[in-house]
């Protein structure tokens, strides 16, 4: 495959290739500006947004669900997949019932979150832990119950307690699987977040997509989505950047 | 005391949550948010006689597997074209990568505004939910294939053709249905979301109006059965792959 | 005037692995018996699956023996003793997430010794093993050989009087293996411990070893127990030398029709 730098340029030049297709398609007046707004005009969105009244709220309300939805899956996945990791029986009764699961679009239980919690935060926060559970239950159980049996002969061998043997032996040797898990978690919570406030909310980044959609203001629509984006790939950079700091044993 | 066969444990947890859901929601749930497992299965019948729910289901059905065979040709393609050839490759792998890391989500507006409410933008999210796996799975299958045995193919005489039917694509049986099991996956996905987020003649009509109507228990139902129909098309393509990559070693 | 006490004894041990009924099922030791004194070194040889490694991990107090007995300085063994009792084991069982010296106070940490003394200890540990260079390292920054070692070093630091090792150099290939055995031979002379060490390599047996008892197939006991009587630390001139020739081929006496029969093959008759 090619070197990285290789395909950063194929990349830039796909995305130049686009702007100038993008440009062609607007200047010549092929393509009505409702559908495909020309850029300068996207640009000028994109720069009035921290401007616009309603942006930040927006922002913190998404940030917010994001945080309270992850919070809620890694404690709750970290719990199950530890309780699961105990006994090999556990193992094997559990772990395929939550992978199957894992198979199933959970999206579709948010329409029941709506019920129940409403239009508000509550809903995306419901679906968004729902959805990050699966990665962070499994990948802890696969850390656990995956750790070097050598390593824990070992340590028996000069005296340690179960105490710690959990603390110092089996955490470290599966903190890099657990915290793989949770970097797709969050990542997972996210995009369930934006999705559901896309299908149905009052407020966030989602929601601002969908209403200047049906405003037909393209333009701002089209800003919200390079936002939105943009949102997205900040998250992934930070918990993967969080996630390598745990493997610095194997950098070294 | 023996301990039970993990299908039959699995069984008994799942027999015991939805046993504390019934008691649950029948001694503290506020009938308009949250109904027991009985009443879900008791409105299965009348839902059902709903001409109009089944051909909802039907339709959006209609949908995946539309979505599913558009995403399963295109995905082959290209993973062909990206796999086999270096120069192919090196000018269409970053840009595959880079458009599989977007979040399509934030596009889904963008869809229904460009592709209209129909059919047609349910079934274009989910091509593009699930061309990408496909690509993936296919592309590195096809990189897999030893160049000895292209040579050897070639140096017996064969041409293009020959090549690609007798080496390459028996060698990318396994890539093939690995790719589609995860194009399923990807595509259920896809479609489903655009159900849901807007709806004309699919499901998404009817997970509206009961959201919006408080009918927990028909809203349970049809989630219920488009639970089903999503394993059981996984379920599908899972056994199909087991079945032909029965050559494989290991 | 009454000999001292053993270090360790055995006494009739067997071992099975598999519950009855299982095909599987195995006799892994078959009635062993040894006694080895205080500051005595012998090396336990003898054909894959002889019961060697077991036999370590029961004298170690990682496994219950299904009969016999093992004492360990007069009192039975009923679970590991990490006060008396220090093991180095096959592969690297050094924790990569954490640097040499951390790995050697680690192993103080689980044995109960003080925080304020484990620091200074496992320098010292670490400098006996040549290994103070590397102190900051991580194990995978490191060779197969200095991770012997410092699996060595955490095992010296715990300071137990008796030190289990199995197979520990079997990673490594057998010019590294001769030239360990001199310094290990070194490092051990002086340390005074009671050492079992279980290995495949009959020249590294004789090398280090005040005896080496010999294993026969499985079930496994021990078929004969051979002296060495050479004084410590042993020389590279011993490496070569006729009579350490003589004893290495005395064991593969002792071990030809063992091994032969491993591998299903006919033993030979007298006088072949």
């Amino acid at each position: 495959m090619n070197s990285r730098v290789t395909q950063r340029l194929v990349q830039a030049a796909f995305v130049a290739s686009i702007a100038l297709l993008w440009h062609f398609a607007t200047a010549s007046g092929r393509v009505a500006p409702l559908l495909l707004p020309p850029m300068p005009a996207v640009g000028h969105e994109l720069s009035a947004l921290a401007a616009d009244a309603d942006f930040w709220p927006d922002l913190r309300t998404t940030l917010f669900e994001l945080v309270m939805a992850f919070l809620l899956a890694a404690a709750a996945g970290t719990a199950a997949g530890y309780a699961v990791s105990r006994t090999r029986y556990a193992v094997r009764t559990f772990e395929p019932l939550m992978a199957g699961m894992y198979a199933v679009p959970a999206i579709l239980l948010f329409p029941l979150y709506v019920l129940f919690f409403g239009l508000g935060p509550g809903s995306k926060i419901a679906i968004g832990a729902t959805i990050a559970f699966f990665p962070v239950a499994l990948s802890t159980v696969t850390g656990l119950s995956g750790v070097n049996r050598l390593y824990l002969t070992a340590a028996r061998s000069m005296g340690a307690s179960s105490g710690q043997t959990f603390r110092l032996v089996m955490l470290p040797a599966a903190l890099p699987a657990i915290l793989a898990g949770l970097r797709i978690g969050a990542n997972a919570a996210f995009m369930a977040i934006l999705g559901a406030e896309t299908i149905a909310s009052f407020a966030g980044l989602g929601h601002r997509i969908v209403s200047m959609a049906e405003s037909m203001d393209t333009a701002k629509m089209f800003a919200n989505i390079v936002l939105a984006m943009s949102v997205a790939a900040m998250i992934n950079i930070a918990v993967s950047a969080a996630e390598k700091r745990g493997w610095k044993h194997e950098q070294a | 005391m023996s301990r039970p066969e993990p299908a039959v444990a699995r069984l008994a947890v799942i027999a015991l949550l939805l046993g504390i859901w019934e008691v649950a929601a029948r001694a503290f749930g506020n009938p308009l948010f949250i109904c027991p497992p009985s009443r879900v299965v008791a409105s299965f019948a009348a839902l059902f006689r709903d001409a109009d729910v089944v051909e909802a289901v039907y339709y959006t059905s209609f949908e995946i597997l539309v979505a599913f065979v558009i995403a399963v040709v295109i995905g082959f393609a290209l993973g062909l074209a990206v796999g086999l050839h270096r120069f192919t490759r090196g000018a269409m792998y970053p840009v595959i990568l880079l458009l599989y890391a977007m979040p399509q989500v934030t596009i889904l507006p963008l869809f229904v505004v460009v592709f209209g409410i129909g059919a047609v933008s349910k079934i274009a999210f989910g091509v593009s939910h699930g061309v990408f796996p496909m690509i993936m799975t296919v592309a590195a299958g096809a990189q897999s294939i030893e160049p000895i045995l292209l040579r050897s193919a070639r140096s017996m005489g064969a041409n293009r053709m020959q090549v690609l039917r007798y080496v390459v694509f028996p060698h990318l049986v396994p890539s093939f249905f690995a790719g589609m099991r995860l194009a399923m996956t990807a595509v259920l996905l896809g479609v489903l979301v655009a159900e849901l987020y807007v709806s004309q003649a699919g499901v998404g009509r009817f997970t509206s109006a009961f959201t919006q109507t408080f009918q927990p228990a028909n809203l349970f139902a049809l989630i219920g059965v488009l639970a089903a129909l999503a394993i059981t098309l996984n379920e599908l393509c899972r056994r199909a792959e087991l079945r032909f990559s029965r050559w494989c070693a290991g | 005037m009454t000999p001292a006490a053993p270090a360790i004894r055995v006494q009739n041990v067997s071992q099975t692995y598999g519950a009855a009924g299982d095909p599987r099922r195995v006799v892994a030791l078959g009635g062993a018996s040894l006694e080895i004194a205080r500051g005595e070194m012998v090396c336990l040889v003898g054909p894959s699956g002889c019961g060697k490694s077991t036999l370590l991990n029961l004298i170690g107090g990682l496994a219950t023996p299904e009969s016999g007995n093992i004492w360990i300085d007069g009192e039975p063994v009923r679970g590991p003793q990490p006060q008396k009792v220090a093991f180095v084991f096959q592969e690297s069982a050094l924790f990569p997430w954490r640097t040499i010296q951390e790995n050697v106070e680690l192993g103080m940490e689980f044995q109960g010794v003080p925080v304020s003394e484990r620091a200074s200890r496992a320098r010292e540990s670490l400098a006996t093993a040549g290994l103070s260079a590397f102190a900051s390292h991580y194990p995978r920054q490191l060779s197969g050989g200095m991770k012997q070692r410092a699996q060595l070093a955490r095992a010296l630091a715990l300071r137990t009087g008796i030190l289990l090792m199995d197979e520990p150099f079997a990673a490594l290939d057998e010019q590294t293996r001769m030239v360990f055995g001199e310094e290990l031979s070194l490092l051990l002379a002086n340390a005074g411990k009671t050492i079992v060490l279980v290995t495949h390599s009959l020249t590294e047996a004789v090398f280090l070893a005040d005896r080496v008892a010999v294993f026969s197939a499985r079930p496994g006991r021990i078929k004969q127990i051979v002296s060495v009587d050479e004084e410590h630390p042993r020389r590279q001139s011993f490496m070569t030398s006729p009579k350490l020739a003589q004893l290495r081929n005395e064991l593969y006496d002792l071990l030809h029709d063992e091994i032969r029969s491993t591998m299903n093959l006919p033993v030979a008759e007298p006088g072949q």
